[in-house]
């Protein structure tokens, strides 16, 4: 498609003039002239780029009128040349000036009308698959293990059906001893346990690596208790341990207020007390200035202004010792963290059996 | 535990802290504490007062008494307790004034159980000669978890050490009786040491049994001990006081001499509680001549007990071995104050003190009761630990410098021996209530300076340790990926739990051999160890489809089994789950087989030939990677979804480790054009695509560089027509045109030659 064809009535005149043969100066003045008025009234009126295009090419264009006006230049006096083709050269610019304009305003107006026409209700709801969800615990866990790690202690894993002997004596704990009370134990057929607690990775680790070692080992536990809101026969632990030479309470004081004020996004004030664990010596429970009330005394922490958190010690040389580790060259300090109770203190869960229960109206929400 | 506080105060003089500072000094340096509360609290208000005179009103049950109080002078009461009569001493509280019987009653006078002093109800509490009016009390409940180790703390004496020690104050020793006057008479016979360390026993004549004073049924009640006749009080007392269990014969009732041995297999011992138990070799029994009295350490037998009838008593103090006392009450399930107290492994000390102290107070309870023999039988005596302590070690161990005269003094406190031997050395010689199993190792004595000097001294510091990259846990980062791709994909995770019950297990047809088997489970339906994950995420999936239409779900958790009869494995499995109410499951199975593709790289999935019971038999097949089966991808069956269908992936974490590529390689960019070419082959219906592309693989060879499938389009006559764009090229060279066809022309007679057509 030519732009030609688009332009109906314009060329016939101009055609009709290029064809006069006795060129007279002031008829081809006024031929300039009249082209030049009737272009841009036709560029102001026009309004598609296309038949912009075409009254372009009709006027510009290497078969346009002023192509046809220039031929002519040959049978112009030569001293008249000069005057007309500065007249020809100034039509010209005027008419591509005017041109370049009208264009511009042209792609403007339409790409307004693009613009509006693509209007998208961003309201609507999203319709199709989900994000999905870490369990609760999970998040809690991956969040420690990240911190453990960046304070240079290593994950290791345990097995949950233990030997009786990682799980307790090894641990310190004989049989016999009112300690296994604490922990009651489901059994299998075959003398195995289930693991009671993540301690038994203590042992594991410290004969598998050796000292000096800075270790945790989160793991689902099993106790033998009936479930109601606050008791679970299956929840999950984090055990950790370093053993190294001269380590002392104070170290794990550093390590436990470092951990805590990390795991609740502030300074976190924590007190040691007499605790009994077969495991260290001397043991402690470790509890946090209440978070809810900051220590004035609240529910949550039953007025004492304290929450027990979690139990720790230094390591038992008898424990060292069982794993093959000499208590005179190396010692270190143990602790148990509750990753089911941190889940539920950090989203405020009052039911622990909502954890094990796989109900999506539940999990959906982490 | 409970602990009464104004025992304490008794024990400990000077004692000004109040119960409930006493309370958190306890546990912030002894033992936790579980509360504090009150007793008594009437008892502030109470007087002590003598019945004057006591007259029956006509025409009521009341009585009209006039009574003397010492606090509140003459008052006149109504009363319609029986025992209300002159001469008898009372308690007497001011209530108000009201008509009673148209008498003006000015307070009362209230029975035990109205006083909080004990639970009879039967009349008005009666005050013995001498004995002033009762005070209100707090108790003090210490958590028993934390007196595991300390057999001394389960005694009020013990406490009071600690008390002591605490407030820096003297702890008074109860008064005793010299045993030794007494005929060192052969009451008891042969002890079995391997359950007994020691048995003494005391023989008292002239008893008379009645109630207690209210004074020590008022201690006794309020620690929760229940109070029978001043006989028994007594053994109680000395039980709550030095934490010594003790046990009293009506002598008269034994047959001959006393001795401890392990009961005879099937011997049979009807208990004070009315229970009749059935004892083996294993169990310890006290004996009298002809058959076992009482089950050592645990509880004593109804044929000997004390009764009102009983003249002559013979106290028994003994000493049992910890774990014999817990096999069998754990056995036997009974747990009494006696078996909670030795299973922690008694003082053998304290057995001599305990019937010195039932002698002391007997004597002032039953004036005519008379002590005529004694015995002691001390047949395994205890070594107590002779530990050397270095002060500098101990600096070390808690983090913080205690002076050596600190150090000595907390030690001498605590009733430890402590010999300076200069230098930075103590010897501490253990005394016997900490013996037993509580302090053996250095380290025992560091607890005693630390929660002393208090914990809360110790500054936290950071260990000097030289600073190293730590392992990563490549285990752990793989399923943290995995996490993360299964939420980004729009799954959940779940949590089950690691039991299942028999039904579960029959409905999924699990092979029984493998299981393992609860021996003490929680329920019946919680009674074997998952052999697999999918019974959990079935269940999940049957309980979410009553509150949603599709969801997706996944779990990470351990599947268990038996292997070789005697070993047992457990393995982390992966399982995910599409649920939809609606639609016919086919898109589930190619969403779920997209989603494992970001699990298992590079994994093809094949029908299977032995369809699990569980599994829809048409639409189950294993996921292939390397050569290896990783795991499994299918519908369940429809019988198991009724509604809906659910399609499942399951993949074991080692077979899925084994085929991960350790290490990834670079291959160079392709330097020639590529060109391609469409191909529609036809084939039967049931024809699987991947044996197709398997097929153009082969033809294709090095110059096949990929296969991209089109699509399926159905056919009439149970045939279809399947659409695949191929790519050829090569490494060296632009491929030329005749390169093309003539690769072409051999894979499409390949084709035809394994007798597929081929549509134009």
């Amino acid at each position: 498609m030519t732009p030609r064809a688009n332009v109906d009535c314009v060329p016939c005149l101009l055609y009709c003039l290029s064809f006069a043969i006795l060129i007279n100066m002031e008829d081809l003045k006024k031929r300039i002239s009249e082209t030049m008025s009737f272009a841009i009234t036709q560029i102001a009126e026009l309004c598609s780029l296309e038949q912009l295009e075409g009254v372009r090419v009709a006027v510009l264009g290497r078969k346009g009128d002023f192509a046809q006006i220039a031929k002519m230049l040959g049978t112009v006096p030569p001293g008249d040349r000069a005057e007309i083709g500065q007249l020809l050269n100034d039509a010209k610019r005027q008419i591509e000036s005017q041109f370049q304009s009208r264009k511009q305003s042209l792609e403007r107006l339409q790409l307004q009308e693009r613009l509006a026409q693509e209007w998208v209700d961003l309201t609507i709801p999203v319709s199709g698959v989900q994000a999905g969800h870490r369990h609760p615990v999970t998040i809690i866990q991956d969040e420690l293990e990240e911190l453990f790690m960046s304070m240079g202690f290593r994950v290791v894993d345990g097995p949950e059906i233990e030997s009786e002997y990682n799980n307790f004596d090894a641990l310190n704990i004989p049989a016999e001893h009112p300690a296994r009370d604490m922990q009651d134990t489901f059994w299998l057929a075959d003398g195995h346990l289930l693991r009671t607690h993540t301690s038994p990775v203590q042992v594991r680790a410290l004969k598998k690596f050796g000292p000096p070692i800075r270790m945790v080992a989160p793991g689902r536990v099993f106790r033998n208790e009936e479930v109601d809101a606050s008791h679970e026969h299956t929840f999950y632990q984090l055990e950790g341990m370093m053993v190294d030479r001269d380590i002392s309470v104070a170290h794990l004081l550093h390590f436990m207020k470092a951990l805590l004020s990390s795991v609740f996004g502030r300074d976190v004030e924590v007190r040691l007390r007499p605790g009994y664990f077969p495991f260290v010596e001397p043991g402690f429970e470790l509890d946090i200035r209440c978070l809810v009330c900051s220590g004035v005394g609240c529910p949550v922490c039953k007025q004492s202004g304290w929450v027990e958190l979690l139990p720790c010690g230094l390591v038992h040389p008898h424990v060292l010792q069982n794993c093959g580790v000499d208590p005179k060259e190396w010692n270190g300090f143990a602790f148990g963290l509750g990753l089911t109770r941190l889940a539920m203190m950090r989203y405020r869960i009052d039911d622990i059996r909502l954890l094990q229960s796989g109900d999506l109206r539940f999990l959906n929400q982490f | 535990m409970r602990f009464s506080y104004n025992w304490l105060r008794d024990l400990v003089a000077g004692l000004s802290l109040d119960a409930n500072s006493l309370a958190r000094q306890i546990t912030m340096k002894t033992a936790e504490c579980d509360g504090v509360y009150p007793v008594g609290v009437l008892l502030a208000q109470a007087s002590a007062a003598m019945i004057v005179e006591a007259f029956s009103i006509p025409g009521s049950h009341n009585r009209r008494a006039v009574v003397d109080t010492e606090r509140y002078g003459r008052r006149v009461v109504v009363c319609g307790a029986e025992n209300c009569r002159a001469g008898v001493r009372t308690l007497y509280l001011p209530a108000g004034k009201k008509q009673i019987d148209n008498i003006e009653s000015d307070g009362m006078l209230g029975s035990a159980r109205e006083l909080g002093v004990s639970d009879d109800h039967s009349g008005i509490a009666e005050l013995w000669e001498g004995e002033g009016s009762l005070e209100p009390d707090w108790i003090i409940e210490i958590d028993n978890k934390s007196l595991t180790n300390r057999p001394d703390l389960w005694g009020h004496v013990g406490m009071a050490r600690e008390v002591a020690a605490i407030c820096g104050l003297k702890m008074s020793s109860p008064p005793r009786v010299d045993l030794s006057q007494f005929s060192a008479e052969q009451l008891v016979g042969s002890i079995d040491a391997s359950g007994c360390f020691r048995y003494s026993a005391a023989l008292v004549k002239n008893v008379h049994v009645v109630p207690s004073p209210l004074w020590l049924q008022y201690r006794l009640h309020s620690l929760g001990v229940s109070t029978i006749n001043n006989v028994v009080d007594i053994t109680n007392y000395v039980m709550c006081e030095i934490g010594q269990p003790m046990h009293a014969f009506d002598a008269d009732l034994l047959r001959g001499e006393i001795q401890v041995r392990r009961a005879r297999s099937g011997e049979c011992l009807r208990a004070l509680n009315g229970e009749d138990y059935s004892l083996g070799d294993d169990d310890f029994v006290i004996a009298d001549g002809e058959r076992a009295v009482a089950l050592a350490g645990i509880i004593g037998g109804s044929e000997t007990a004390i009764t009102l009838q009983t003249r002559r008593v013979l106290f028994e103090s003994a000493c049992f071995l910890a774990s014999s006392v817990r096999k069998t009450a754990s056995r036997l399930r009974i747990r009494t104050e006696a078996s909670m107290r030795f299973e922690k492994a008694q003082d053998p000390e304290n057995t001599v003190v305990g019937l010195n102290r039932a002698s002391s107070l007997l004597n002032s309870l039953d004036h005519g009761a008379e002590l005529t023999a004694y015995s002691d039988k001390y047949v395994k005596e205890l070594t107590c630990p002779k530990i050397t302590f270095d002060l500098q070690w101990a600096a070390m161990k808690l983090g913080k410098e205690v002076s050596r005269d600190q150090v000595v003094h907390i030690f001498r406190a605590l009733g430890f021996e402590v010999t300076d031997k200069g230098g930075t050395t103590l010897i501490v010689d253990v005394p016997s209530w900490r013996a037993t199993k509580d302090i053996s190792v250095p380290e025992d004595l560091v607890e005693e300076i630390g929660r002393i000097v208090g914990y809360a001294s110790i500054d936290p510091v950071a260990p000097l340790i030289p600073s190293a990259p730590v392992t990563r846990n490549r285990d752990h980062d793989l399923q943290r990926d995995i996490r993360a791709a299964f939420a980004g994909q729009g799954f959940t995770e779940v949590s089950n739990y690691s039991f299942i019950g028999s039904a579960a297990l029959a409905a999924f047809g699990f092979d029984s051999g493998e299981i393992l088997e609860v021996v003490n489970p929680i329920d019946s339906g919680q009674g074997h160890l998952r052999p697999s994950l999918i019974p959990g995420i079935w269940a999940n999936i049957i309980d979410n489809s009553r509150f949603f239409t599709s969801f997706r779900l996944f779990e990470i958790g351990k599947q268990y089994r038996r292997v070789q009869r005697t070993d047992v494995k457990e393995e982390l499995q992966i399982a995910a789950a599409i649920y939809a109410l609606e639609g016919d499951g086919v898109a589930g199975i190619s969403e779920l087989k997209r989603v494992a593709t970001y699990i298992v790289p590079q994994m093809e999935v094949i029908p299977v030939d032995m369809p699990r019971p569980y599994e829809h038999p048409e639409r189950a097949g294993l996921l292939i990677c390397s050569g290896s089966e990783v795991g499994r991808l299918f519908e369940l069956r429809p019988a198991l979804v009724e509604r809906g269908h659910a399609v499942l992936l399951e993949v074991g974490m080692d077979a899925l480790k084994a085929v991960l590529p350790d290490a990834k390689m670079y291959s160079p960019l392709r330097r020639f054009p590529t060109s391609n070419f469409d191909l529609s082959i036809v084939g039967p219906d049931r024809q699987p695509v991947g044996t197709l592309a398997k097929q153009l693989y082969a033809l294709g060879s090095a110059e096949l560089v990929s296969l991209e499938f089109l699509g399926i389009y159905a056919l009439p006559s149970n045939e279809k027509s399947v659409s695949f764009r191929l790519t050829l090229g090569a490494v060296d060279h632009t491929l030329a045109t005749e390169e093309v066809n003539s690769a072409r022309e051999r894979i499409i007679s390949g084709l035809q030659a394994a007798g597929y057509e081929l549509r134009g």
